[in-house]
């Protein structure tokens, strides 16, 4: 187990390496492509975190989400050129954990403002939102007030899916279903399926190519969808639905490498993270929840949106279960 | 005066290059696939079975592949006949250019124009609803999969075909002007005999691209039903990182493209050895008699069918686009995208060409030299990369090359070759009627002239590759234009490419703005197209000397 030992003596060696950052360092972190859009948040966080540092170098590497950035990392495995990876998200961080490349963020998680208790030590959150089905207000009048109420709703109420084998607003959708139903998941996802338009590979084909087109009048986003439409668009036409059973939770965190070339930096980085200077950018630029209280600084638009219970599987169970539970959603509906 | 022995026609070179290319092609497609291979370590074959679901999964990609190229093969001769029938109508340029837009269009996109126009609420609802005659629905299942695809690839075969009519020589349209040919015999001597050779290769690219379609499938499926073998693929992959299943689904893939395409590359037959004197143009300059009476409302039909088809996904697109101009990005990073996706678009379809000529060129030497099993494995060769699901390709590799790659020019190199690659066959399409040169008397009397080596090549050969070889170009650019699949493998700085930048416009709900950006991105393939057909419209000037210029000048003089 040589690797092993390797990666314990890189982790020694960066928490022993205390200290403030090396002038002229680069730092990369793996994201998704969304972060460093030209509109995302990654343009105004490198500028404000280069501020910071002085002399160092912020360079995103972008992938296309937060499964892709598990899949390099463990392609790379030890020789990942990654210091830092932004965008895993609490359902990949039980599989990112067991890859035994990365070491504790080492940042205090006071300021942390999430629905829920947060006491990991690795994974450090920097935004997050719900699940929930957005929909068009202008084809319905009075969306469903609960996961039963759309179960019940009348025929032509289509719903817009995604697959929980490709995307992680699907797979947001299997968990929600299986953390209220249980054992009854099956049964719910086949009277679901009676709702449903069709169900896309991606979030973008089912939100882009059908639901802004008025396909149907619901689809599966997030709770922080109108947001957006509220807050860049001015249109208050999109809304979510909020369900009295409480909604599926998804926390995005960021995490350090064990060996990286540049621990400090990387550290710095992470306290950077829950900082106002970075948050600013996570409302609108990421369409998200900031992880710390923004106070002021939240654009007014976040006040209108649901705040519904948070409903979360433990990310080792989401991992030890995930195969079984998109078997038993594939033998539900695919018959 | 050396006597001419009979291989003085036949170098050596055209095979040595085939070879090359060949072995770079399934250098790379069996490398990928082995290095996954090896990672994984044990294969399980019998899991193929024992999935109920998987079993269900493969007889539905088989059913709606074959559905679709049956239908797009099948409305693509017509389609062609009219249009090579009708060298002059309005709008029919202007048609051509849609129809090889529809190729390189990024799923996304289509999805929107399809959308848009067939879907529940789209312009043809109430058109539907009054009459009544589908159900509100067809835009989703096996229809609208079927729709989506007939849409991708009537276009592309119509195009090949059209191209292979146009190609038949000018004696040939001017003896059945003369003879007065009815259409029936016109079919049997001329149009049939052309496009005989071209329908097998082009049946089996349609259906591999429908097998292998991925978004379209699962967009307009309706759900898991309808699922394709690639989706499977990228769950083994990606969450459950089990890269025994993902080979595995990937060697099965393999397995019955490349059935397919063996099948396809012995049936078609060596192309037409009656290649002749002038180069293009030539089709429908002479009178047929086929092209009146009743044919004019049938051409219409078709040609009107086809402009329904395809025009008003477009026109979707570019309404949308048009709305969404002022939210395209402010910053610097549309330009400098555009610009970075052409050069790296030139690079891929260059290399694209240099592959399709090279192997296509080895092929017909083999043949020649009576190998037809070398020629169809060397041909063969070229279509491995479009079976291999670009996931596996990209997977595979970085574990040949870890443990680093894809940062900075390295990347981008990466894309543009791994793009060549899988522009390759859409290229050797194109260019595969054009290869095989001269006739034997051409030949002979050129070997009798003494005119070989260069000067063969620029006057004898080059006139008649030209054109062929120019829409080879516009189609591996354009694909690779288009291309996001490949550049999503190996992540980028945040220096993106116009189909990246889309990409990310969507994820970041600038659904407008992107629309805006497609319309960028078919306004380039457009003009990549307009360009290489004005560039190549004209025959090549030849250099007459001075005087000879000046008499043909003088004879027209009054």
């Amino acid at each position: 187990m040589a690797p092993k030992v390797h990666a314990a003596g890189a982790s020694l060696a960066a928490l022993l390496a205390a200290g403030t950052a090396q002038a002229g360092e680069t730092l990369t972190v793996y994201t998704y492509d969304s972060f460093v859009s030209e509109w995302g948040p990654g343009p105004g966080i490198e500028e404000a975190f280069e501020a910071r540092c002085g002399d160092c170098d912020l360079e995103f590497v972008a992938l296309p989400g937060g499964v892709d950035i598990l899949q390099r990392l463990r392609l790379e495995g030890q020789g990942t050129a990654a210091d830092v990876v932004l965008g895993l998200d609490m359902n990949l961080m039980a599989e990112a954990r067991a890859l035994d490349l990365l070491a504790p963020h080492g940042v205090d998680t006071a300021p942390l403002a999430l629905p829920i208790d947060w006491d990991d030590d690795t994974f450090l959150p920097y935004d997050w939102g719900h699940f929930a089905f957005v929909y068009d207000t202008e084809q319905l009048e009075t969306p469903p007030g609960s996961f039963e109420a759309l179960l019940a709703a009348p025929e032509d109420l289509r719903v817009i899916l995604q697959d929980p084998r490709t995307s992680v607003t699907g797979q947001g959708l299997m968990l929600w279903i299986k953390k209220l139903y249980g054992e009854r998941a099956p049964e719910v996802w086949a009277k679901l399926d009676e709702r449903v338009l069709t169900v896309t590979n991606g979030w973008s084909q089912a939100y882009f190519s059908l639901f802004m087109n008025g396909e149907a009048p619901m689809v599966l986003s997030y709770a922080t969808s109108p947001a957006y439409h509220m807050g860049v668009e001015g249109s208050d036409r999109y809304q979510a639905a909020e369900f009295e059973e409480g909604h599926y939770l998804q926390v995005e965190t960021a995490a350090m490498v064990a060996n990286t070339e540049a621990p400090a930096l990387a550290r710095d980085f992470l306290a950077f993270v829950l900082t106002p200077d970075f948050q600013r950018h996570i409302p609108l630029g990421n369409v998200m929840n900031p992880a710390i209280d923004l106070g002021e600084d939240l654009p007014a638009v976040f006040d209108r949106l649901i705040a519904p219970e948070s409903l979360t599987f433990a990310p080792e169970e989401v991992r030890e279960h995930r195969r079984e539970w998109i078997r038993e959603w594939l033998n539900a509906v695919a018959r | 005066m050396s006597p001419l022995s009979p291989w003085a026609t036949l170098s050596r070179w055209p095979l040595g290059g085939g070879l090359v290319a060949l072995v770079a092609v399934v250098g790379l497609g069996a490398g990928s696939l082995g290095a996954l291979l090896w990672q994984a370590r044990e294969l399980h074959p019998a899991l193929l079975w024992q999935e109920p679901w998987l079993a269900a999964v493969l007889r539905f990609t088989l059913w709606q592949a074959s559905l679709s190229t049956l239908l797009a093969i099948g409305l693509a001769v017509p389609v062609a006949l009219a249009l090579a029938r009708r060298p002059r109508f309005p709008g029919r340029r202007l048609l051509l250019r849609a129809m090889e837009l529809s190729l390189v269009l990024p799923s996304l996109i289509a999805l929107f124009g399809l959308v848009a126009v067939h879907g529940r609420r789209g312009w043809l609802a109430p058109l539907n609803d009054w009459l009544g005659g589908l159900p509100e629905d067809y835009l989703y299942g096996l229809s609208g999969i079927v729709l989506a695809h007939v849409f991708y690839n009537l276009p592309l075969a119509a195009r090949l075909m059209l191209q292979a009519l146009e190609e038949a020589p000018a004696v040939q349209w001017r003896l059945a002007g003369q003879l007065g040919l009815t259409r029936g015999a016109l079919w049997r001597a001329l149009e049939w005999p052309r496009l005989a050779p071209l329908l097998p290769r082009l049946a089996a690219l349609v259906f591999t691209l429908c097998f292998t379609s991925f978004a379209i499938v699962m967009t307009l499926g309706g759900g898991p039903r309808s699922s394709t073998l690639e989706v499977a693929l990228y769950q083994a992959m990606k969450f459950d990182h089990d890269l025994a299943l993902a080979a595995l689904l990937a060697l099965t893939q393999l397995a019955i493209c490349l059935t397919l395409w063996l099948l396809a590359l012995s049936r078609g037959g060596p192309p037409s050895l009656a290649v002749g004197a002038a180069p293009g143009q030539a089709c429908g300059r002479w009178w047929r008699r086929d092209a009146r009476g009743l044919s004019r409302l049938t051409d219409a039909l078709w040609l009107t069918g086809l402009a329904a088809l395809l025009l008003p996904p477009l026109a979707a697109v570019l309404v949308a686009g048009v709305g969404g101009l002022p939210d395209l990005p402010r910053g610097t990073s549309l330009a400098p995208a555009a610009l970075r996706s052409l050069v790296m678009a030139l690079g891929a379809g260059l290399g694209a060409l240099a592959l399709a000529v090279a192997l296509l060129s080895g092929s017909h030497w083999l043949r020649l030299r009576r190998h037809p099993l070398g020629a169809a494995a060397m041909e063969g060769g070229g279509q491995l990369i479009l079976v291999i699901p670009a996931l596996v390709l990209g997977t595979g590799l970085f574990l040949l090359l870890r443990p680093r790659l894809g940062s900075g020019w390295e990347g981008y190199g990466l894309v543009v070759l791994v793009n060549a690659f899988m522009a390759l066959p859409f290229a050797m399409q194109v260019v595969r009627g054009a290869i095989p040169g001269l006739s034997a008397p051409e030949q002979r009397l050129a070997d009798q002239f003494g005119v070989r080596g260069r000067a063969r090549l620029r006057w004898l050969a080059w006139p008649r590759l030209r054109r062929p070889l120019a829409l080879a170009l516009a189609y591996a650019m354009t694909l690779s234009l288009g291309d996001f699949s490949v550049i999503a493998l190996f992540g980028s700085p945040s220096a993106p490419t116009l189909p990246m930048l889309l990409f990310q416009q969507l994820s970041g709900y600038r659904w407008q703005g992107a629309a805006a950006t497609a319309m960028l991105l078919l306004a380039l393939v457009v003009g990549v197209f307009a360009l290489l057909d004005r560039l190549t419209r004209r025959l090549p000037r030849h250099p007459w000397p001075p005087s000879v210029s000046r008499e043909i000048h003088d004879a027209r003089l009054p």
